[in-house]
């Protein structure tokens, strides 16, 4: 086996709980191993030429980590994590909780069920590695209608190559209660840093509940990005998502949305840009379980370089589930000729009375459009980036908070 | 005498492999219009296209120079900023770019170019609102993606618009006037004149006489096989509408 298991001894072996998830973890990774080109849902990502850099589990030996945030350009309140390490939190607004998960576990019995609930380890073998390592991350609870953003960052910060963190987040959205989070990786120091970083998020929506979740990737570019989002929504709630993957060079984000009662909806929206030899995967997984449910996903990328981008996208839905609505589109544009897109769509239609489509299309930087402007004096690679803005703006506007939408538009670059 | 704006010297070029202009000269000066006329095919796209730098053409013998240099170069960009303009034949419609945004970045580029100051944004929409308002462009207008869902006419419009933000020292208007009504024609022929000074030149691409009512050459040269068959004054062009272009091809072969 590689290095990324190892016998080390954690905090809260004792709590035989917690002993029993993280051996269960550890049993179906090694079971199953590190994906291969013939493990059907990582066929096109193949992890195994970025994880030839083997990583290893950095034990949170020192706590001597920064007391600073992240800055975000809008008012926020933030959940710090550095190295994957939680730090602090901001002073919280009325109606959010947010507790250490390791807290949790120990004195909390009752919400022990829902870790593990959601992110299946047996479908996913990155999940079973990052509960083999069950204890950092947190619980957040929504209990109210917040207005403040919820920004989580995780910041890496210049430390040898080789290292993983595992991180597992529990969100719980009370009926009737609402949110936004924003999920933030980044780095600071060596663009080439080399790590991986493998987050397992489960998330709750209680009836009539709404929660908006925002991430940018912006991992060093020799980096690993892997994430599990698991959410499950009960009757008219609500989860809305968009993810931007630009960073790391293996970066797989992946949402599976349980829509488990009636009038529940999701939107899973994703942009993803990269270069070089990256290899880039959004994969969603929707369930419409019962009737009058809705699921709306685009997803559009451009890739340049020699880089890969991978649009896995399956919609199910249950005898059961009349009424329903499931549409997804996927867009990429290609900037070179080495630059590949993988897609998968998959529908399992199995009830009667849906409305469901899906549609992928890629295609290039438009020549006609960039003389064009270039004819008017904007230079060609100025007039590139305001094409490739402009081709990421629908996706980008799905964003329904301003202040949100400005600060990710800043990260593909052009913006006024 | 002064260098003049442009110089084709002997020029063959084409377009995809395709040789299309064989032994073109012209040669224009600060203050002139000229007007250059030919059939349907006959390779004044293809010129217009040549000269503002358009990947996929290509260029055998013969020199351009623009203001005494070597047009060829420069990018495109940079022919751009260096005062060149093309009104095309068929703009391009650019989903998810506004014009507002889209011109503020081209006038940027050309003051940075010339060493200029950026234009602050409210006196550039300023400007960019009178004028669009001469040209018949409202804001609501001015405030779309550049040509996406414009008529043939509002595209002309609005080629026109970028002609008189970007004051360029050669403008080629190539068929302005397609698919333009009279009242249309007339509004972009008064903008168009409106920016002829004594330091800047018109070449005027058309295979109709009827915008030379409006905008009035003082050189007309008929363009056939790759080259300019006959130039004469503004009555030349009188005389091609009555006699039609084989009239003057032939005479050529004669
Ligand atoms: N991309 C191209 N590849 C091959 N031939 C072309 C291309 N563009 C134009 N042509 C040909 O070049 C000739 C001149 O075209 P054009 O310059 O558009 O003529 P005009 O503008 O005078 O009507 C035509 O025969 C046309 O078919
Ligand atoms: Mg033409």
């Amino acid at each position: 086996m590689t290095k990324l298991l190892q016998d080390i001894k954690l905090i809260g072996d004792e709590i035989p709980w917690l002993k029993d998830f993280r051996q269960k973890g550890k049993d179906e990774f090694i079971s199953q191993g590190i994906p291969t080109a013939k493990t059907e849902a990582w066929k096109y990502t193949k992890p195994n030429r970025f994880l030839a850099n083997d990583f290893s589990f950095c034990p949170q030996g020192s706590k001597d980590i920064s007391p600073y945030s992240i800055e975000v350009p809008f008012k926020a309140c933030q959940i710090y994590f550095e190295n994957g390490i939680f730090s602090h939190h901001d002073e919280l607004p009325e109606g959010i909780e947010v507790l250490p998960l390791i807290e949790v576990i120990m004195f909390h019995h009752d919400l022990r069920d829902k870790i593990g609930a959601l992110a299946e380890i047996k479908a996913h073998p990155f999940a079973a590695l990052n509960s083999a390592y069950l204890n950092e991350g947190v619980y957040i609870h929504i209990s109210a209608n917040v207005t403040t953003p919820i920004v989580f960052v995780n910041h890496i910060t210049p430390q040898p190559n080789g290292n993983m963190y595992n991180l597992r987040n529990l969100v719980v959205v009370d009926d009737n209660s609402s949110a936004e989070v924003v999920e933030y990786y980044c780095y600071e120091g060596d663009i080439k840093s080399s790590y991986l970083v493998n987050v397992v998020n489960e998330i709750y929506i209680g009836c009539g509940a709404a929660l908006k979740h925002y991430k940018v990737q912006d991992e060093a570019f020799k980096a690993g990005h892997i994430a599990l989002n698991s959410v499950k929504i009960k009757a008219d709630g609500l989860y809305q998502s968009f993810c931007l993957q630009k960073g790391a060079d293996l970066s797989r984000n992946e949402t599976k949305v349980v829509l488990a009662e009636e009038g529940a909806t999701t939107e899973v929206n994703a942009a993803y840009m990269m270069n070089g030899w990256a290899t880039i995967d959004t994969t969603t997984d929707i369930e419409h379980l019962k009737p009058f449910t809705k699921s709306l996903q685009l997803v559009k990328g451009v890739i340049g370089g020699q880089a890969k981008g991978v649009f896995q996208g399956k919609i199910h839905i249950a005898p059961q589930a009349v009424k329903t609505e499931g549409y997804q589109l996927h867009k990429a544009m290609l900037l070179s000729d080495e630059a590949e897109v993988d897609v998968k769509p998959e529908l399992e239609i199995f009830a009667d009375d849906v409305k469901c489509s899906h549609g992928s299309a890629s295609g290039e930087l438009d020549q006609e459009q960039l003389f064009y402007m270039q004819s008017r004096g904007v230079g060609k690679d100025k007039a590139k980036q305001i094409l490739i803005d402009a081709y990421l703006n629908d996706v980008i506007a799905k964003i329904d908070n301003e202040n949100i939408r400005l600060w990710v538009k800043s990260f593909i670059g052009e913006h006024d | 005498m002064a260098t003049p704006l442009l110089e084709i010297e002997d020029l063959y070029a084409g377009v995809d492999g395709k040789e299309i202009i064989k032994g073109f000269n012209l040669t224009i000066n600060a203050g002139e219009i000229h007007a250059l006329m030919g059939p349907n095919g006959a390779g004044k796209s293809t010129l217009s296209n040549i000269l503002c730098g358009k990947p996929g053409y290509h260029v055998t013998s013969g020199r351009i120079l623009f203001k005494g240099q070597d047009l060829l170069k420069f990018s495109a960009e940079d022919r751009a900023r260096e005062g060149l303009f093309l009104s095309m034949q068929y703009p391009v419609e650019i989903p998810g770019v506004s014009i507002t945004s889209f011109l503020k970045h081209a006038v940027n580029a050309v003051r940075q170019y010339k060493g200029e100051d950026e234009l602050d944004t409210m006196e550039f929409i300023k400007i960019l609102r009178q004028e669009g308002k001469k040209l018949g462009l409202d804001a609501d207008m001015i405030k779309r993606d550049v040509n996406v869902g414009f008529s043939g006419g509002e595209k002309k419009r609005l080629e026109t618009l970028q002609m008189s933000i970007l004051k360029p020292t050669l403008a080629i208007l190539d068929e302005a006037d397609s698919g333009l009504d009279i009242d249309a024609l007339r509004v972009v022929a008064e903008g168009v004149n409106a920016l002829h000074t004594n330091d800047n030149a018109l070449l005027v691409i058309t295979h109709y006489q009827r915008l030379l009512n409006y905008i009035v050459p003082d050189f007309v040269h008929i363009y056939a096989d790759g080259k300019i068959v006959k130039t004469g004054g503004k009555e030349l062009a009188m005389e091609l509408e009555q006699k039609g272009y084989a009239e003057f091809v032939k005479e050529r072969n004669d």
